[in-house]
């Protein structure tokens, strides 16, 4: 087989043209840090692990549902959140479809483990809030506003809402509920009220 | 004509990142012909969209590759964008366009890298990934991550830059560029270099327009095509122009990378000086249906994007023509005639990424 030869000009060679580089490698300071020794630097926006404010959470689940990895999991009976850190790949979707805002990316990485393991979160029961988190209320509406476009039946996490435009009725489930306040967010027509 | 024998080679070889099996037919030392065979790490990614909402999938499609993640999660959104006619605010493309050079400046100098540790130069592959390393230090501060960044959405992205960071993005590049000359020096102009990459693997620009090479590949054969001249993200308002070289050896190839990654650190001062104000994301109403096919110049060369949806949160298909995958054919043009020694440098100049070509 031929060999094809390269019928441009050769580039200039130079002699020793990465001594300057090593040369001033020698007499600089290393750019490794003593890393455990020397504490590691992390920016304020790095994406190290998700904390959760329990005490909001309204155990929706839509950060459950909406993870990609599934490393969540909602227990709403219970009030529990879980999260198995091993199964997180921090891509910070709870964050952004959480309606509480109780969830949060924080800097630092978790402490590494032999075994895979999960941590659960139990939401405190006070007295003075029985229906912790559902500070936001269920929803009521108003018939004489409502147009039964479904909106708020078809936003709902839990599927609590049963819109039927043709019979025109507006049915909420109250054990399903979990006061988020999706539905009354996304109506077009305003007439969800938060009770 | 001496006798043929076959060798294999790959999977698992020192120099190659991630696994390619070829089968070598060599007469004495020379590969007359070499048969490829992929397949070791499909992972099914392109499947996933029909199980997930494709809000969500933005997050699965950019960890297709690990290199040019920003680059897949900007593709995927943008095709679903003009599918469901969304238009992004300017300051989104701007940021995107912004991230997505810095990806390619990323990716070259990691190629570098690769490249001097294949030819023995550990001393220059160290000093091109030290270099590195302060892109990556700068996704870590504007994005929050050092290889997968999360920050594109459809409909924008999640995240801003406020003038402080955008200025400090500026010096480091400015800083950057100043650091990078006497590397592109150690392999433009070092005899050593130039004695494994000088006349190795030349492919002819009628052979690689026939064999459909993509990307800085193709480039340094002298095929001017960028797809970013397309005008996608903020890359119509931003002056450059296609960087190609007419000698396509492996040299030529090393020398268009590093050319484009001083392109990639002018397009950035140029997107940062244009960058205009306003919202960073436009809400997204409703479900995505049609289909869509998209271009998209990611650092490795054009890769092509196409869904179909149905009208549902699903989408029916979604596909992904990673450059990789149109520069094996290039690769194999390449291995004709080269010494046995010099297959693993070959496939390494074709910068591939196995793992998104299997997806």
């Amino acid at each position: 087989m031929e060999q094809r030869k390269r019928d441009a000009k050769p580039y200039p060679w130079r002699a020793f043209p990465f001594a300057g580089t090593v040369l001033k490698n020698l007499f600089s300071k290393p750019v490794t840090t003593g890393y455990p020794f020397e504490p590691a630097q992390y920016p304020q926006r790095m994406r190290g692990h998700v904390e959760i404010k329990i005490e909001d959470c309204i155990s929706c689940g839509l950060c459950a549902r909406n993870c990609p990895p599934g490393a969540l999991k909602v227990d709403r009976a219970a009030g529990t959140w879980t999260i198995n850190r091993f199964d997180c790949v921090q891509c910070g979707n709870c964050t952004n479809v959480c309606p509480k805002k109780c969830l949060s990316i924080v800097p630092g990485y978790t402490t590494p483990s032999t075994q895979k393991s999960s941590e659960t979160f139990t939401r405190p029961k006070t007295p003075d809030a029985p229906a912790a988190g559902k500070a936001g209320g269920k929803p009521e509406n108003d018939p004489a506003k409502c147009v039964y476009c479904t909106l708020c039946a078809k936003k709902c996490p839990q599927g609590a809402i049963t819109v039927d435009r043709a019979a025109k009725s507006w049915q909420l489930d109250p054990d399903k509920c979990v006061g988020c306040g999706i539905c009354a967010a996304s109506c077009p027509k305003k007439c969800l009220t938060l009770k | 004509m001496a006798k043929q024998s076959v060798v294999p080679f790959g999977p698992q070889h020192p120099v190659l990142p991630e696994p390619v099996h070829l089968d070598l037919v060599l007469e004495d030392e020379v590969v007359v012909k070499a048969v490829p065979s992929i397949g070791f790490i499909h992972r099914g990614l392109e499947k996933l969209v029909e199980t997930k909402d494709f809000k969500e999938y933005v997050y699965i499609a950019e960890r297709v590759c690990g290199i040019c993640s920003f680059g897949h999660g900007m593709g995927y959104c943008q095709c679903l964008e003009d599918i469901m006619h969304v238009e992004i605010p300017p300051r989104a493309k701007y940021l995107r366009t912004i991230w997505m050079e810095m990806s390619r400046v990323h990716s070259h100098l990691l190629w570098l890298g690769l490249l001097a540790d294949a030819l023995g130069f550990e001393s220059l592959f160290m000093q091109s990934w030290r270099l590195r390393e302060k892109i990556l230090d700068m996704f870590d501060a504007t994005t929050g991550g050092r290889v997968i960044f999360s920050v594109n959405c459809v409909g924008g992205v999640l995240k801003d830059m406020d003038d402080t960071m955008l200025k400090t993005i500026v010096d480091t590049v400015n800083d950057m560029e100043k650091e990078l000359r006497p590397i592109a020096e150690a392999f433009l102009h070092n005899y050593t270099v130039g004695t494994r990459l000088y006349g190795l693997g030349v492919l002819s620009a009628e052979h690689a327009q026939m064999m459909g090479a993509v990307g800085p590949t193709a480039r340094a054969s002298g095929v001017s095509y960028d797809a970013r001249e397309l005008g996608s993200a903020a890359y119509g308002d931003l002056d450059f122009e296609p960087i190609i070289s007419k000698e396509g050896d492996s040299l030529a190839r090393c020398d268009v990378r590093i050319r484009e990654i001083f392109q990639s650190f002018d397009l950035i001062r140029q997107a940062a000086a244009k960058i205009p104000q306003g919202p960073i994301a436009v809400p997204v109403k409703g479900n995505p249906n049609g289909e869509h096919f998209l271009q998209f110049e990611q650092p490795r060369g054009e890769a092509i994007y196409y869904i179909k949806a149905n009208g549902t949160r699903f989408i029916d298909r979604f596909r992904l023509r990673t450059p990789t995958t149109s520069n094996i054919p290039a690769m194999l043009e390449m291995l004709k005639g080269c010494q046995l020694a010099d297959v693993a440098l070959l496939i390494l100049t074709i910068d591939p990424c196995i793992s998104c070509t299997e997806r």
